[in-house]
């Protein structure tokens, strides 16, 4: 498969005339990051240990050295933001949430624009335009894991109402977190949306439209003694996975994962449920000071490629991001994906994680 | 002469404490500068109370406050509890001692979150004490311990990991108390309780407050041991400013952050007044 990727990159590299305007062509541009830069330095947030054996295979195919350093989702963001203003940075690439990139000031990426024409790559998730700037490399889903030995898939909570039933017959058998991830806000916040007429797609905030969640907010207190909060993501697959809970809010691919490596028991099960859940994934962009702008290219040009993204979801169990990979390996099938809703945009999603955290868990 | 001599001896102190205080200041005054609306990362810098007048008016905020100073006070004051009886058992050698005081010290070689998983599969719904639980009969059927909302199992690891450190302040303290002291108490009729309050407690005051302040302000600050067992209904003031930090927010995690700062001050400064006017019946 590298090979083949390996084949086709050298093609288009051969075929790739000299970019106007004295930019390298793509023949050159691999010649320099592999003969001059020989490393590329990703900041990714999550799955580092992961990821440092997962690009190993973009080593031994180029020669050029893969460094990810560790560091949180917005300490990475920051980091870029903090040293914009130096001519030469420390990161060439940088993975970030999608619905990131609207706070993010796009000048600060350079244009991706010289990467191999391919019509298979995804810069449009969820309706978030990652212009030529952005690219998505991972795909994900928010849902709900269960354990099917406790659970018929034909009885699982699909609204709301069906939920608050679930909850009323079986008390403290779900659980979902309110932080340390995303999966317990994302459940939370599609009930609060589903009980409610605003928008979560506008991310305009004001005390009149946060009222508008009362009613969900209401809900979570009228049936607080029924449902648990858990630590984290991990928590929350944990103690399913050991019997605790019948069903938890997760993550498609955090759930895969945990099952591909053995953490957790693969007999688990995924669905999305009817009133929808937030998904998306993330990008990558190279700041315009990376130090090895070449090396960034050609790394983010694999990383977005059919055939990684094939693997990862295989390995990771990602939704993969380009038109041509293969999404066999996935937990949820494509009908169900339908039910993907755009992550609430911000502000108003954390002035809606704050009112939740103060009108909700201290009220527990 | 004597000016001199001073701004001689200020000299010779600057590349070490100058370092430091430089440092620290420089935290600290960036901590309170944004607090008050300063040094916004993201947004407009200018003075404001905003920041202070919101989050104080939060009752995630108080409830983050009266749960970290719970945590802090009773972690230093159940190490310090714990550790007392200890450094006296282990005031005079005997045989064994020195691995009993060894093992009881082995928790300061543990990384907190490294106990505090191993706490968690201990204490999870099938993990070995609920398996012992319903084993005896004790529980029909497992329970759910971990994250428990009084923060039991928070505080149980807080002074499994500090109660080490009072020891080893509190073991060196009471053994250099000579036995012709207690010899002296004892002969003037003091039983074991009048003898630990009236003259062990006092001579050995300084080493409590040390434990005291220092395990308060550790427990007071904690984050690893809050998100992995902690309450889930509340959040520490660590966990709180991270939540801030996260979302951009570095204006109201600087009001936190503060927050922690301050309390650290007045609570530590509270503590060792108090031990010292318990013990002592006097501050100096």
């Amino acid at each position: 498969m590298l090979k083949k990727l390996l084949s086709a990159t050298a093609l288009v590299a051969l075929t790739t005339p000299a970019f106007a305007g004295g930019h390298l062509s793509w023949e050159q541009m691999t010649e320099k990051a592999q003969n001059e830069e020989g490393e590329v330095t990703w900041f990714v947030w999550y799955f580092e240990d992961r990821f440092r054996e997962f690009t190993q295979q973009f080593t031994d195919a180029t020669g050029i050295k893969v460094i990810i350093p560790d560091g949180d989702h917005s300490t990475n963001i920051d980091k870029m933001i903090a040293e914009s203003g130096r001519e030469t940075g420390d990161i060439d690439v940088l993975a970030y949430g999608v619905d990131m990139l609207p706070t993010i000031d796009n000048a600060l990426f350079m244009s991706l624009a010289n990467l191999p024409e391919d019509a298979g790559r995804i810069s449009d998730l969820v309706g978030i335009d990652g212009g030529d700037v952005a690219l998505a490399y991972w795909g994900n889903q928010t849902g709900i894991a269960y354990d099917p030995a406790k659970i018929a898939d034909e009885d699982l909570p699909q609204t709301p109402e069906d939920f608050a039933a679930f909850w009323t017959a079986n008390p403290g058998a779900m659980g979902f977190n309110y932080e340390n991830g995303g999966s317990g806000p994302s459940f939370y916040m599609n009930i609060l949306r589903t009980l409610s007429d605003v928008d979560f797609n506008d991310g305009e905030t004001s005390p009149e439209k946060l009222a508008g969640i009362d009613g969900g907010i209401a809900f979570f207190n009228e049936h607080a003694e029924n449902y648990e909060i858990t630590a984290s993501n991990a928590d929350s697959l944990t103690r399913l996975s050991n019997g605790e809970f019948t069903m938890v809010a997760a993550w498609e691919d955090h759930m895969a994962g945990l099952q591909n490596i053995g953490e957790i028991r693969d007999d688990l099960k995924f669905y999305i449920p009817e009133m929808g859940m937030f998904g998306g994934g993330n990008y990558v962009s190279i700041p315009k000071n990376a130090p090895h702008p070449a090396a960034a290219q050609l790394f983010v040009d694999w990383l977005t490629s059919a055939e990684v993204q094939t693997m990862f979801n295989q390995q990771f169990g990602t939704a993969p991001m380009h038109a041509e990979a293969d999404d066999s390996a996935a937990l949820v099938s494509n009908a169900m994906r339908e039910r993907q809703m755009p992550w609430a945009k911000k502000p108003f999603r954390d002035a809606v994680e704050e009112r939740f955290i103060e009108d909700v868990i201290q009220e527990r | 002469m004597r000016l001199g001599r001073t701004a001689t001896i200020l000299l010779l102190l600057t590349p070490g404490i100058g370092l430091i205080v430089f440092f620290i200041g420089a935290v600290i005054y960036i901590a309170i500068a944004q607090s008050f609306g300063y040094y916004n990362l993201l947004g407009e810098s200018g003075y404001s109370l905003e920041f202070w007048e919101t989050l104080t008016g939060r009752k995630a905020y108080a409830r983050s406050v009266r749960y970290s100073l719970y945590v802090g006070f009773w972690s230093a004051i159940l190490s310090v509890a714990l550790a007392y009886p200890l450094a006296l058992w282990l005031r005079k050698p005997f045989t064994g001692s020195l691995t009993v005081s060894a093992i009881l010290k082995a928790p300061l070689l543990v990384h907190g979150i490294v106990a505090a998983f191993l706490f968690l599969n201990v204490i999870s719904f099938h993990g070995i004490l609920n398996q012992f639980m319903v084993w005896t009969g004790i529980f029909d059927e497992p329970r759910r311990l971990q994250n428990d909302d009084n923060a039991i199992g928070l505080l149980f690891l807080q002074v499994w990991k500090n109660m080490p450190f009072a020891l080893l302040l509190l073991t060196g303290a009471v053994q250099a108390i000579s036995d012709d002291v207690l010899h002296a108490a004892q002969d003037l009729g003091a039983g074991a309780w009048a003898r630990f309050r009236k003259v062990i407690a006092p001579l050995s005051v300084s080493a409590m407050q040390a434990a005291l302040i220092i395990i308060f302000i550790g427990a007071l600050a904690d984050f690893t041991f809050q998100t992995t067992i902690g309450p889930t209904n509340r959040q520490s003031l660590a966990q709180y400013m991270t939540f801030f930090k996260e979302r951009g927010r570095w204006n109201d995690a600087a009001v936190v952050g503060v927050t922690l700062m301050a309390l650290s001050l007045v609570g530590a400064i509270v503590l060792a007044a108090a031990a010292r006017l318990i013990f002592r019946g006097r501050l100096r």
